[in-house]
C-alpha cells in the first residue's frame, strides 16, 4: 500500500509569549523550536503502522518557506522511506490555497493509494489544506477519521462530530484522510534514528523546479496584520506565596458559596 | 507497543557486548534494587532471561515484551552494580535494553515527552529557555556571556532552574558563594540540560547532543572549573564527559574545602538533629560520603544523626533513572517513603539532601505521609544559608 | 452587494445551534452592506426546519430529496454550486464545524471561490473582504484579507455569540429536483451515537477539569481527591483523553460536552478555543497554569500562574481545613 503523508513543521508556542514582527505579516520565531505539526504526528504514525501491517511504500511530502529539515529527518527516522521537501523563500506560508496547489502540483504525477493529512495544524487551524489537495487531484476524501480500516479493497472510517457523535464513511482508493489527533500513539524517534534517517532518499525542490511560478500564481489567504489580543474577561491573577493564593481560593469559593 | 518479539542484529550486537557471563544467580542484585516488589523489575531474571539470546544456554526461558518494559521502573541507583560478587552490571544490561527500547521508539508517553523537550527546550520541562535563569531575576548574578573571564561557573541544571521548590537551592548557592566572596558565573540561557537522565534512558544520541552542547560553551567561556549542587549533573560532567582541564566539583566538597581553609563563618547557631541523605549520584557512584558530613558536624548546634541504611548502603530516593517521569502503574509505593519512616523514626528533624532529585522526592513523601510537621527536608545548601543568617 | 447565503446544520432532525449563530452574523453582515440574507437548508422531509429558519432571514430555500436525508460533502456541495452558480451571492456562511470543514473546503475548490475559516469577526473594508481569526492556539489574532473575487465562501466560528430571532418571517421557497449525480465512491454509511454513560459531567455544578498539564495519569488521584473535597465531578480536554486518561464522556469541547456549572476549574488546561468553547459559560472560572500567556487567562476569573503540583495539594488541606473548622495556618 503506496501512502502520502503531507506534513508540516510548526512552531512549538507552548510557554512562548508571541510578538507580531515590526511589519506585523508574521510573528518573531527566534528562541522558539519547530516540530512536526501534532495532528500530522498521528497522520504519519498511522500511516507507517499501515505499512507495518500490508507492505507498500510511506512518502512523506512537506512545503515550507523555512528550513525544515529537521522535520523531515524525523518522520523518516519514525519509518517513512522517503521524503520529498518543497522549500522556497517566496512560498506564503499563511495561504492554505497555495500550499495545496504547490502539494497538488508535486503530487499529481505520483502513484499513490492513500494520502494522509492532519485534521488541521497548530499553528493557523485553517483544516483547509487536505480537502483542498483532494479536490485538486478529484479523489475522494474523509476529514476528522478518528478509526480507519481496509475492508475489501475499500477504507471505511469512523469520523469525529460534535457532542460525542461519530459518523462511519467509507471511500474507495486512491482517497485522502485527514486524521484527528487520538487516532493512535505516534512511537518515539531516537536522535540515532533521526541520523540514519539522512541515509534515506530525501528530494528536494524549488518552486522553480516543480514549475509552480510564484508570478502568475494569486493566492487567497493574505495577512493584514496580526496583533495580540485583548483579554476578553479581566481575568484577576491572584499574587503571592502558595499559602495566600490557596487562601484567596477559598475565600473566593465561600463568597459564592460553593464551600461552606 | 511496536516490539515484536525478537532482537534484530544491531540488538544482538549491543546486548552481547556486555559482561553477564560470570552471573551466579545469587540474587544479590534483586534483593538490593529499590525498586524489585513495588514493580516488575527483577534484575536476577532479566539477567538470566537476556542470557537466552546472547549464550548457548537455551534453557533458561526467552525474555516476553513485559519483561523487556520493566526496565523502565529503574532509579540507576546503581546497588545491583555494587552488590554483585561478580561484577555483572545489572544495571548496564537494562540500560542496554533501554536503548534498544528507544531506538524502537517503543517510550513510554511520558518519558518520550521529557526527552523531546530537552531535546527542544533544553530541559525536561518544556519551558522556554529563556526563563532558565528567572530563579536570579532578583539576585544580581553574572553570566558567562557578559564577563571576560569566568573563575568559577555554577552550572545550575534543570530542576533547580525551573521548580520552583528546587530553585531554593540555586538562591541559597548564590546567598553563600557571595557571602564567602567568591567570584562565579552562571551559564543562564546559555546552560542545557547535563543529560544524566537522558543517558540513563538510553537516548545515546541525545545525550551527545546536550553534551556537545554544554561542552560548547564550557569552551567558549574558557572554563576552567565547575560547581554544582545537583549530584546528577555532577556525576554527569565530572564522569560522562570526558572534560580536559576542568575540574567538576559537587557543592558539598568546594564547600567542605572552604571550611578545612576556614572561609565560611557559621553565625547563626542551628540546634537541629539533622540526618544525612546519601544521594546515590554522589555516593554510591561516585564515593563522596564525607564531605557532607563535615559540613554539616561544622554547623554550629547541628548534632549529625547517622541513619541505618547510609553512605554506600544509602536508600535511593526512587528519583532517578528518569523515575520523575514514570509512574509504574499499580506501584505499592515508592522508595522514598521507606527513606522518611527511616528518618522519621530516628528522631531526625531535618533531612538533609545534596540533590534536587532528592530534594523532590523525599519532600514529596513526607507531604504523602502528612509529615510536614515532624520533618524537614532541606538541601544542604539551604542549611548552610540559614546558619550564615541569610534566608 | 447583493445577497449573503448561509447554510445550515441539522442533525436528527433538529436545526443546531450553530445555524442560529452563523444567521445571526449574516444578518449583522447583511444590515451593514444592503444585502439580503438567505438560508439555505438541505435534507430529507425538512419542511418544518425551513419554517423555523424562516425567523432568521429574509429568504430560506429548501432542498429536500432522498439522496441527501445524510449529510453527504458530495451531494450537498452539488446543491450548494447549483445554487451559488444561479443566485450569485456575495458571501457564503458555513459553520466551522465537522460538517462544515467536510463541504467548504471542496466547494472552495471546485468553484475556485477563495475561502478562509473558523472566523470571528467579518466585514467588507473598502470593498476588500476582511475578517479576523485567532492564530497560534489564541496566542495571537489576525486581521486576514481574502483576494478580490466576486464571492467568498467563509466558515465562522461557532460557540462565541448569541443568536437574535427576527421579528418578521422571511420568504420559504422549496427548490426543486436537481438529479444529484450518484456518488458510488464515498458513502456515508451512518451516524453513530454517543454511547449511555455512568457519569453525565453537564449536569454537575461543579466541574474539576485537567489538561494536557496532568502529565500523566499517574497524577489524577490527586485531581480526584481535590474533585472530592470540592464535591465536583472530574471532566477534561481534548489530551487526555487522546492519551486514553480519562474516557470521552469526561471530555468538555467542541466534540465533546459543553457545560455551564457554578464552578469549573481549569487545571493545567492551555485554553484553547476547542475546549474553551465547551466551558466559557460557567458561572466562575479559575484557571491554573504554569504558563502565564496561556490563553485559558483570558476567559478565566481568577487565574493562578503556578505549578499545579505545588497549589493543589495545598488547596486540597485548605478546603478540609476550611471545612473542618481550622483557623487560617
Amino acid at each position: 500500500m503506496d501512502i502520502i503523508v503531507c506534513v508540516k513543521s510548526v512552531p512549538i508556542t507552548t510557554g512562548a509569549e508571541l510578538i507580531p514582527d515590526k511589519a506585523r505579516k508574521d510573528v518573531i520565531l527566534d528562541n522558539i523550536p519547530f516540530d512536526i505539526n501534532e495532528w500530522d504526528e498521528y497522520a504519519l504514525e498511522e500511516a507507517i503502522r499501515l505499512k507495518e501491517r500490508f507492505g507498500g511504500n510511506v512518502t512523506v511530502i512537506s512545503v515550507s518557506s523555512r528550513d525544515i529539515d529537521e522535520a523531515i529527518l524525523k518522520c523518516l527516522a519514525k519509518g517513512a522511506d522517503r521524503a520529498i521537501k518543497i522549500v522556497d523563500k517566496l512560498v506564503a506560508e499563511y495561504d492554505a490555497y497555495t500550499i495545496a496547489k504547490i502539494l497538488y502540483t508535486v503530487i499529481k504525477s505520483m502513484k499513490y493509494d492513500l494520502i494522509l493529512c492532519g485534521a488541521q495544524a497548530g499553528d493557523d487551524g485553517y483544516a483547509l489544506v487536505g480537502v483542498m489537495l483532494a479536490s485538486l487531484l478529484r479523489i475522494p476524501y474523509v476529514t476528522f477519521v478518528k478509526r480507519l480500516e481496509l475492508i475489501n479493497g475499500s477504507l471505511r472510517t469512523v469520523r469525529e462530530l460534535e457532542e460525542g457523535f461519530e459518523e462511519i464513511v467509507e471511500v474507495e482508493l486512491p482517497a485522502l484522510l485527514t486524521v484527528q489527533t487520538g487516532i493512535n500513539e505516534p512511537r518515539y524517534a531516537s536522535i540515532m534514528a533521526i541520523r540514519k534517517a539522512r541515509q534515506k532518499e530525501i528530494i528536494t525542490l524549488d518552486l522553480k523546479s516543480i514549475n509552480f511560478a510564484e508570478s502568475n500564481f494569486d493566492g487567497w489567504i493574505e495577512i493584514r496584520e496580526f496583533f495580540t489580543p485583548e483579554r476578553r474577561k479581566k481575568c484577576i491573577m491572584l499574587q503571592g506565596d502558595l499559602n495566600e493564593i490557596t487562601t484567596k481560593v477559598v475565600e473566593i469559593l465561600r463568597q459564592k458559596g460553593i464551600l461552606r | 507497543m511496536h516490539v515484536t518479539g525478537l532482537f534484530d542484529k544491531e540488538e544482538l550486537k549491543i546486548l552481547k557486548s556486555l559482561n553477564f557471563n560470570f552471573c551466579l544467580q545469587c540474587g544479590k542484585c534483586t534483593a538490593s534494587c529499590p525498586v524489585f516488589l513495588r514493580t516488575e523489575l527483577n534484575p536476577r531474571t532479566l539477567v538470566r532471561k537476556t542470557l537466552y539470546f546472547v549464550s548457548q544456554l537455551k534453557i533458561c526461558p526467552p525474555l516476553s515484551i513485559s519483561e523487556i518494559s520493566s526496565v523502565w521502573a529503574c532509579t540507576t541507583c546503581s546497588n545491583c552494580v555494587i552488590y554483585c560478587p561478580r561484577d555483572v552490571k545489572p544495571m548496564d544490561i537494562i540500560l542496554a535494553f533501554r536503548t534498544i527500547l528507544i531506538e524502537r521508539g517503543n517510550v513510554p508517553s511520558t518519558i518520550s515527552g521529557a526527552l523531546e523537550n530537552i531535546y527542544k527546550f533544553g530541559n525536561p520541562f518544556g519551558i522556554s529557555s529563556l526563563k532558565r535563569a528567572e530563579w536570579a531575576r532578583d539576585l544580581s548574578v553574572k553570566k558567562a556571556s557578559e564577563e571576560s573571564e569566568v573563575d568559577l561557573l555554577y552550572f545550575v541544571g534543570c530542576l533547580t532552574s525551573y521548580d520552583n521548590r528546587a530553585r531554593n537551592i540555586a538562591r541559597s548557592m548564590v546567598i553563600i558563594l557571595k557571602n564567602i566572596g567568591v567570584n562565579f558565573s552562571i551559564l543562564a540561557e546559555d546552560e542545557n540540560c547535563c543529560g544524566n537522565e537522558v543517558y540513563s534512558l538510553g537516548e545515546r544520541g541525545l545525550f551527545e547532543v546536550v553534551a556537545e552542547k554544554n561542552v560548547k560553551r564550557f569552551r567558549q567561556y574558557k572554563i576552567s572549573k565547575i560547581i554544582t549542587t545537583c549530584s546528577h549533573c555532577f556525576n554527569t560532567l565530572k564522569n560522562r564527559y570526558k572534560l580536559e582541564n576542568i575540574e567538576v566539583q559537587h557543592s558539598t566538597q568546594f564547600l567542605s574545602d572552604l571550611i578545612d581553609k576556614a572561609e565560611i563563618n557559621f553565625s547563626k547557631r542551628i540546634a537541629k538533629k539533622i540526618a544525612f541523605h546519601d544521594p546515590c549520584y554522589l555516593g554510591k557512584h561516585n564515593n563522596i560520603f564525607e564531605e557532607p558530613r563535615k559540613i554539616l558536624e561544622n554547623i554550629p548546634g547541628v548534632t549529625l544523626l547517622e541513619l541505618e541504611r547510609s553512605r554506600k548502603n544509602s536508600l535511593c530516593c526512587g528519583g532517578g533513572g528518569g523515575r520523575t517521569w514514570y509512574e509504574v502503574t499499580g506501584e505499592i509505593s515508592r522508595p522514598s517513603e521507606d527513606r522518611i519512616k527511616e528518618a522519621i523514626d530516628m528522631g531526625a528533624e531535618i533531612l538533609a539532601v545534596a540533590c534536587p532529585f532528592c530534594l523532590l522526592e523525599l519532600e514529596d513523601a513526607v507531604k504523602r505521609m502528612g509529615y510536614e510537621n515532624k520533618l524537614q527536608v532541606l538541601d544542604i545548601v539551604e542549611v548552610i544559608c540559614r546558619s550564615l543568617g541569610g534566608l | 452587494m447583493k445577497e449573503i447565503l448561509v447554510l445550515a446544520e441539522h442533525r436528527l432532525g433538529k436545526l443546531r445551534d450553530v445555524t442560529f449563530e452563523v444567521l445571526t452574523k449574516g444578518r449583522k453582515l447583511a444590515q451593514e452592506n444592503n444585502a439580503r440574507l438567505t438560508a439555505v437548508v438541505i435534507g430529507y422531509d425538512i419542511d418544518p426546519l425551513g419554517e423555523e429558519l424562516a425567523y432568521y432571514a429574509d429568504e430560506v430555500l429548501i432542498y429536500d430529496d432522498y439522496k441527501v436525508k445524510e449529510f453527504h460533502s458530495e451531494y450537498f456541495r452539488q446543491v450548494l454550486s447549483h445554487i451559488i452558480l444561479d443566485r450569485k451571492p456575495e458571501v457564503i456562511l458555513i459553520p466551522h464545524t465537522s460538517y462544515g470543514l467536510e463541504l467548504a473546503p471542496s466547494l472552495a475548490i471546485e468553484l475556485n471561490i477563495p475561502i478562509i475559516t473558523d472566523v470571528l469577526e467579518i466585514s467588507f473594508e473598502n470593498g476588500r473582504f476582511v475578517v479576523i481569526r485567532e492564530y497560534f492556539g489564541g496566542k495571537l489574532k489576525a486581521k486576514v484579507t481574502l483576494r478580490e473575487s466576486p464571492r467568498y465562501i467563509a466558515t465562522v466560528r461557532v460557540g462565541v455569540s448569541k443568536s437574535e430571532k427576527n421579528e418578521s418571517k422571511g420568504q420559504v421557497t422549496k427548490m426543486q429536483n436537481l438529479d444529484l449525480m450518484d456518488i458510488p465512491y464515498k458513502r456515508v454509511i451512518g451516524l453513530i451515537k454517543p454511547p449511555p454513560e455512568a457519569v453525565d459531567i453537564s449536569s454537575a455544578g461543579i466541574i474539576v477539569a485537567v489538561g494536557r498539564g496532568i502529565g500523566d495519569a499517574k497524577n489524577l488521584p490527586l485531581i480526584e481527591e481535590l474533585s472530592k473535597a470540592i464535591g465536583g465531578v472530574i471532566a477534561c480536554s481534548r489530551p487526555v483523553v487522546d492519551m486514553k486518561w480519562l474516557p470521552k464522556e469526561r471530555l468538555v469541547g467542541l466534540s465533546g460536552k459543553v457545560v455551564k456549572p457554578k464552578l469549573y476549574l481549569a487545571i493545567g488546561i492551555s485554553g484553547q478555543f476547542y475546549h474553551v468553547y465547551g466551558m466559557m459559560n460557567s458561572e466562575l472560572i479559575i484557571a491554573i497554569n504554569k504558563d502565564p500567556n496561556a490563553p485559558i487567562f483570558g476567559v478565566a476569573d481568577y487565574g493562578i500562574v503556578e505549578d499545579l503540583f505545588k497549589v493543589v495539594p495545598q488547596l486540597i488541606s485548605k478546603i478540609y481545613g476550611k471545612m473542618y473548622g481550622e483557623e487560617n495556618k
